[in-house]
């Protein structure tokens, strides 16, 4: 057993606020020449577009309303079921007129884990934005896999499972809406 | 068997996300109990970003966005500080990015509605990664309070916003860093929505008079702690031995 004990106490959490833009993607809000690129505008950069799959979504608020000032962030394995550090990690925003997300990435592989089970293809996903005091975590499966014997499906009792589990609405297209209230509450992790 | 997870989170040290003082989570923060599981893979690796992203100007606001090098206005200061984990290692590569209002209180942004004017040589946007010893330093300019609106109009205290990358995906961090001495730190509800006065303070920069009493600049240290990640190792020991 490790016997070491954690003597300090994580740094609290604050709003990402609604100007979060200017610090993680200062070229989507045309703030340009600051920096090359705005991180994880590809996932997979060696990847040919054929490769790859599109999730897309919108995030609700306990109105309804799709909002278009939250950033989401993802970060996944590759279709072998290998995590690389410097792929794999996706930054992005809704559309300010569609209220729409899409995600262009790799299908993830099952992988097993340093746990010793077989994890299911997902992705890990995380929001944040005004009005959330801490980031949210959560996770994308696809309706087409093996589910059942996820470690972390298999835990999940009398919940809106089906808010984790993305539907396939064409040949490698996905639909993932994320509800962060209300009926459909996505179930959001403690990871 | 090695088995890793990140220590669980202490959420008597963490902000209420359900915290209607703050006007924009009562139709945001999510009302059910968040799932708790095993660390897997996913969660004890994550992204790690490579030195040639960051160029030479990145934590230096003062200059990475000032036209024919002309400062921005207000006083300068340095944030500086270290990123350790929660077993008081330091940790090397974090990626810190930041951003902030300039002096006048006012982000260069469209979804922002103050009347204060915008610096036509600040941005507000900064990153870096972290020293071997976990150290980071930004360059700026004092940011200044603003109104903004929640029950009626409310202020602002002077912050800045620190998104943080260590090893681990589960270590991930969004925070804002305060001023010391700054009188509208009490009434703000976004600090108030964390209970734990200790975890409060926290967040707030400390003044370092020896330093900003040798250069032409005030100086404020922000230390930064990501949850650690404990190792297991079971080992299966033969019968009789």
């Amino acid at each position: 057993m490790s016997i070491s004990k954690e003597n300090l106490d994580e740094t609290p959490f604050q709003t990402a606020g609604p100007f979060l833009h200017i610090g993680c993607m200062p070229n989507a809000i045309n703030i340009k020449k600051l920096y090359q690129n705005d991180l994880g505008e590809t996932p997979f950069k060696n990847k040919n577009v054929s490769e790859l799959i599109t999730i897309e979504g919108s995030v609700f608020d306990g109105n309804g309303i799709a909002l278009d000032d939250v950033m989401l962030e993802t970060w996944q394995c590759d279709e072998k079921g290998e995590f690389k550090e410097d792929t794999g990690f996706a930054r992005f925003i809704p559309n300010n007129l569609t209220k729409k997300f899409i995600l262009k990435t790799v299908k993830p592989g099952p992988y097993k884990g340093f746990d010793g089970k077989i994890h299911s293809p997902h992705i890990s996903l995380s929001i944040s934005s005004r009005g959330l005091n801490m980031t949210l975590n959560t996770r994308i499966y696809f309706e087409s896999d093996e589910l059942k014997n996820d470690p972390l499906l298999s835990i999940i009792k009398n919940r809106n499972v089906n808010s984790l589990i993305a539907k396939k609405i064409k040949n490698r297209s996905y639909l993932f809406n994320i509800f962060l209230q209300g009926e459909e509450e996505t179930i959001f992790l403690d990871i | 068997m090695n088995v890793k997870s990140l220590i669980r989170r202490n959420y008597n040290k963490q902000p209420e996300v359900d915290f209607p003082d703050y006007k924009s989570s009562i139709f945001r923060a999510p009302k059910n109990k968040k799932i708790l599981f095993p660390s897997s893979d996913s969660e004890i690796l994550g992204p790690i970003f490579n030195k040639n992203i960051i160029g030479e100007l990145d934590n230096n606001l003062t200059l990475n966005f000032s036209k024919n090098k002309n400062s921005p206005l207000g006083h300068k200061i340095i944030v500086y500080g270290t990123v350790h984990d929660q077993f008081s290692n330091p940790i090397e590569g974090a990626l810190i990015e930041i951003w902030q209002a300039n002096s006048a209180g006012k982000y260069l942004h469209n979804n922002d509605k103050n009347s204060a004017p915008i610096d036509p040589n600040f941005a507000g946007c900064g990153r870096c990664l972290t020293t071997p010893r976990g150290y980071y330093e930004f360059l700026t300019i004092q940011p200044g309070p603003y109104p903004y609106p929640n029950r009626g109009i409310e202020w602002r205290p002077m912050h800045i916003h620190f998104s943080i990358f260590g090893k681990s995906f589960g270590q991930r961090l969004i925070t804002q860093m305060y001023f010391e001495g700054d009188p509208l730190i009490k009434y703000c509800p976004m600090v108030n929505s964390i209970a734990d006065e200790k975890a409060k303070k926290s967040l707030i920069g400390a003044l370092d008079t020896s330093r900003s009493n040798t250069q032409n600049l005030l100086a404020y240290k922000f230390d930064i702690v990501l949850r650690g990640v404990k190792q297991t190792y079971f080992e299966n020991r033969k019968e009789g031995l």
